[in-house]
């Protein structure tokens, strides 16, 4: 019984286990299973073991028993892009009819309905014959259609769910803000903050712990055994370079700020940069941008064990990256092409980490990414993200 | 229906306010006589419902606070070797130093397990143990007994404890751990629910009031950027401390005059971001 739907939920990435499957049909023999509310309230209980995953099985749940839509992220992304298409269109039906090539008058007949479906042909369209074409079509993915939205407004979670069914519930996707995918938002600072708590050097295991070592000794009947902890260390320093220039950074700079505000205690020194897109002659010290500059050279003169975490979406033209005078400022000219800059910074730094909001899946979509990638070790800004780069930073010491 | 655990069914107390959702989970878990861990933020009531279970079962509640240091062995029982010596040096207690199980102490889980009655054993915030103290407390849980080293005798559960286990997720627990457990994640409740559970701590509070409070508070808790966000024991405390105040005039909520802010947030940081913008902005 279910076994569909339990490989249905293994398939999709939770991890369940035989065990608990068979405990489910235990549970399904009390007699206390009497209905599919009652259905979902037991499996969920008993196969899936974290809230992190309570999201995705609300998901697979409607989905098994109620043939709703199964998560998938490449649907996700067109439908907000239509949806920014569409706003687009009541803004502006002259602009966006001639970028897709397409009548005007045409598109002015048809109904709503018709033009969303109309639009989905379209950009299925243009996905398979060429990317980067129309470019801000073709960067949708990343641009701001990708992430609108992505997070409505606040927690909804319910405590009554008497009269729902289980499948209303299940729709509801009540542990959505749970869930470990999706961009890091104010509402999981608490969480990301207890990632980045873990940031804490690691000292060799130079130090004797008595307690431990007599009782050791004593285990041993006698025999000595010395037990070592680890030495406490000086405090990291970390330098965090934020892009905050234009709209497609604009939700995460707050964050990424308040983020490491809080965690400010706990590091020795955290010095915050900004720049936009990316790195060339200097680094500005004020979020304007035009007041207070450092000369990227004259970060040699700082500690080379800093940790340098640069914030940003590593999406721009790649002559912007590549070129020698590459800046999109008239004011700011460049002796050096960006990528060099970076280079520069990585080499000067042993420890550094790029932050990216855009989702890992669609870095290969655009070029400068999978260029900066190599430079920069690159982590999604997400809960996992900067878990694997909290990691990667604390990683090595000396 | 049939009951195979033989227990009547939990269905709320006093000075709980349950939702139905939890209430089957803990009465699957009671029938397959499973442990049930509960996470959730801190102030969800994750503890209070083992002493609702225990209060609307009429069992004797047992709770054992995990601590980071602490041995599984403590948890189980003591020996009581100073006493022990004590006896033997003076020898005026009546108890036979030369038998030691008369120094053998039952632990929290000895205590469940020796107990004539079935119990509810509350074993919180298992988060703050290391994981070997984990694994093996649920292999205990696992087999119902357990060995005293010293006086070489099996402990065995005389009645199976229902079992909730608490975790603030601080850490993630191991894998064959979670296998064992049925698993529940408590959501911050709801307004309307929020509502239920003031009534219950405050019957005859002022309905102006708790409205306004709770609006009150659910707009502080959705401000941005707070690291500890008020939660549902700081409201009681706030409601507590309003209704206390003889010059507290509930229509001053309504326009943004927040009093006694420092009993909702509690970090300095956050405490100093809510006052600067309530100073700021106004919340309705």
């Amino acid at each position: 019984m279910f076994i569909d739907f339990f490989y249905k939920l293994k398939n999709l990435g939770i991890p369940v286990s035989p065990t608990s499957f068979l405990t489910l049909h235990k549970a399904l023999e009390t007699g206390l299973v009497m209905s599919l509310d009652d259905f979902y309230t037991a499996s969920r209980s008993i196969l899936i073991k974290s809230e992190r995953y309570f999201d995705l099985f609300d998901q697979i749940f409607a989905h098994h028993f109620k043939g709703a839509d199964l998560p998938d992220p490449s649907e996700k992304e067109l439908s907000e892009t239509i949806r920014f298409l569409l706003e687009y269109w009541l803004r502006d039906p002259k602009i966006l009819a001639d970028a897709m090539g397409i009548d005007e008058n045409k598109l002015a007949k048809l109904t709503p309905d018709q033009l969303v479906e109309y639009f989905k042909e379209r950009l299925k369209d243009q996905d398979g014959r060429h990317d980067g074409g129309n470019r801000w079509i073709g960067t949708g993915g990343t641009s701001p259609v990708g992430h609108s939205g992505y997070h409505p407004g606040g927690m909804r979670v319910g405590g009554i769910s008497r009269n729902k069914s289980a499948v209303k519930v299940a729709l509801e996707r009540r542990y959505k803000d749970y869930s470990k995918r999706g961009p890091l938002s104010q509402a999981m600072m608490g969480e990301a903050l207890k990632r980045l708590r873990n940031l804490v050097p690691e000292g060799p295991k130079d130090k004797v712990n008595v307690d431990a070592s007599i009782y050791q000794t004593m285990k041993n009947a006698g025999e000595i055994e010395i037990v070592f902890d680890r030495s406490l260390r000086d405090r990291l320093k970390v330098i965090l370079a934020i892009d905050n220039g234009g709209w497609s950074m604009e939700p995460y700079v707050k964050t990424v700020q308040t983020l490491f505000d809080y965690a400010g205690a706990q590091f020795k020194e955290l010095k915050i940069f900004y720049f936009h897109n990316t790195i060339y002659d200097n680094l500005w010290q004020d979020p304007g941008r035009h007041r207070d500059h450092v000369k990227v050279e004259e970060f040699v003169r700082f500690d080379p064990q800093t940790r340098f975490i640069l914030v940003g979406d590593a999406s721009m033209a790649p002559y912007e990256l590549l070129a020698r005078d590459g800046t999109i400022y008239v004011h700011d000219r460049s002796t050096m092409a960006s990528i060099e800059r970076l280079k520069f910074l990585s080499d000067t730094f042993v420890h550094s980490a790029w932050l990216n909001p855009v989702s890992a899946k669609m870095w290969h979509y655009t070029p400068t990414i999978d260029m900066i990638a190599k430079i920069f070790p690159m982590f999604e800004l997400t809960l996992d993200g900067l878990e694997e780069a909290v990691k990667h930073l604390a990683a090595g010491h000396n | 229906m049939t009951d195979h655990s033989g227990l009547s069914r939990f269905t709320g107390a006093s000075r709980y306010v349950l939702d139905n959702e939890l209430a089957k989970i803990v009465n699957i878990s009671m029938a397959l006589e499973m442990p049930l861990l509960l996470k959730g933020e801190p102030g969800t009531g994750k503890t209070m419902l083992a002493h609702g279970i225990a209060e609307s079962l009429g069992m004797p509640l047992i709770v054992l606070n995990v601590k980071s240091s602490m041995k599984l062995v403590e948890a189980l029982y003591q020996y009581d070797t100073l006493t022990r010596l004590n006896d033997s040096r003076f020898g005026d207690s009546g108890r036979d130093v030369s038998n030691i199980e008369n120094y053998i102490r039952m632990g929290k889980i000895g205590r469940a397990f020796t107990s004539d009655t079935k119990t509810v054993l509350l074993i919180d915030e298992i988060d703050k143990a290391d994981t070997d103290f984990q694994d093996d407390m649920l292999d205990v849980l696992d087999q119902m007994e357990f060995d005293i080293i010293e006086i070489d005798k099996t402990v065995r559960a005389k009645n199976r404890p229902v079992i909730i286990i608490t975790s603030n997720a601080k850490k993630d627990l191991s894998d064959p751990f979670l296998g064992r457990c049925n698993f529940h994640h408590i959501a911050f409740p709801d307004d309307r629910m929020m509502r239920d559970i003031i009534h219950v701590h405050f019957p005859d509070l002022d309905n102006n009031l708790a409205q306004n409070a709770i609006m009150a508070f659910f707009k502080l808790r959705e401000m941005s950027s707070i690291e500890k966000r008020p939660a549902t024991r700081e409201l009681i405390n706030w409601i507590r401390a309003m209704s206390a105040d003889p010059d507290f005039n509930p229509k001053n909520l309504d326009k943004g005059d927040i009093p006694f802010l420092g009993v909702l947030f509690k970090k300095s940081q956050d405490f100093a971001r809510a006052a600067t913008t309530l100073a700021r902005t106004r919340l309705f």
